[in-house]
């Protein structure tokens, strides 16, 4: 295996590996966020703000994996 | 009516066929990297290590200047009791930025940092949805997107914005001692609570990468993604690959405007859950 299919190899993985545990973190977060909703509907603004700072916080996870992705891929030589 | 639906299905069948027959242009090869590069539109002199020239990125940061002043004095001049169209727009901008964002995760001092926190917010979305409208800034004059949110050089400026503001308003408020003191808590052992102070030192620096990287990256493989399906035809040569790629395109090109937003709205309100944290009495 040469060093740049090493390298593709890396970053295919880096990406596919790297939005695993978001992927399910996300998909906590905004199922309880709506289950919440559906039970105390009144609250629906304050839930909905809140979420929106966790996916925040949540999806920086993956983006870092797109990072390393992108530098694997065009900054690595 | 069985006739009629046999038709359709014939039609259907008939231009899935033709378009896979039809043959497509010339190969050529796309490389989807070429797009963020910069290249200077007027070569200025190279000032120390800085190069002052005008690129397609510093043509962008004018354009939304340019946009939100002249948006901003529009809006200034025509105010009315009643509300036009434009005017609850602008209108309904402020409420999202005042009362969504502000409002909703500072308890103390709304007035003081509201500025900054609707101006960035406003900043933000205003260059993200620039960066969806084709403009003739490319390679040759030809019509290319480019969010100047996608350059690594703009986010960080705007967290390092945030960052200082964070420390600002914390020492303003409570002094220099005080404010660094209240990273410590009083409660824990001794040996933990110098280790707790210094992971606190750690967390500081990487919300300032986190913030900026989330743009960065966001906007990036959004543009990224984009690209690929407008150019995917080109290299498949195939009339049939084309059109489902180009309404998928429609599809992701509609959900980009959903991100410019969100993305917007997420820069905004963790500045105001840094600065209010900063703000607030150690707990």
């Amino acid at each position: 295996m040469d060093s740049h299919a090493a390298r593709l190899l890396g970053a295919g993985l880096a990406i596919g590996l790297g939005v695993i545990g978001p992927g399910i973190g996300l998909g906590t977060m905004i199922g309880s966020a709506l289950q919440s909703i559906a039970r105390q509907p009144e609250l629906t603004g304050d839930i909905r703000t809140n979420m929106f700072i966790g996916i925040g916080v949540i999806e920086a996870l993956a983006l870092y994996a797109f990072v390393i992705s992108l530098i694997l891929l065009f900054v690595v030589k | 009516m069985k006739l009629k639906r046999l038709m359709w299905v014939v039609i259907i069948v008939g231009v899935l066929v033709g378009l896979f027959l039809l043959p497509g242009g010339a190969k050529s090869q796309v490389d989807v990297a070429k797009e963020f590069e910069l290249h200077p539109l007027i070569r200025l002199p190279k000032l120390g290590p800085i190069d002052l020239s005008v690129t397609k990125a510093v043509v962008y940061l004018w354009l939304t200047t340019a946009v939100i002043v002249v948006g901003a004095l529009a809006v200034s001049r025509i105010l009315k009791a009643k509300p036009g169209r434009f005017q609850s727009f602008m209108e309904m901008l402020y409420g999202i930025a005042h009362d969504g964002i502000a409002g909703s995760v500072m308890r103390v001092g709304v007035a003081t940092w509201f500025p900054y926190i609707g101006s960035v917010f406003v900043f933000i979305l205003v260059s993200n949805a620039i960066g969806l409208l084709p403009l003739p800034l490319g390679e040759h004059h030809q019509l290319s997107f480019y969010a100047v949110t996608g350059n690594l050089n703009v986010t960080i400026t705007l967290a390092l914005f945030t960052f200082v503001f964070t420390h600002y308003a914390g020492i303003r408020q409570k002094g220099a001692w005080g404010y660094v003191k209240g990273w410590m808590l009083p409660s824990a052992p001794p040996v933990m609570r110098e280790l707790i102070f210094v992971m606190h030192i750690v967390s500081e620096f990487f919300r300032l990468v986190s913030l900026s990287v989330r743009l960065f990256a966001n906007m990036l493989a959004g543009h990224a993604i984009l690209a690929v399906f407008f150019t995917m035809a080109l290299v498949f040569q195939s009339y049939l690959i084309a059109s489902v790629l180009q309404a998928g395109s429609v599809v992701l090109f509609l959900f980009e405007i959903f991100i410019a937003f969100i993305q917007a709205f997420i820069f905004a309100i963790l500045s105001a859950v840094y600065v209010s944290g900063a703000l607030e009495e150690e707990h």
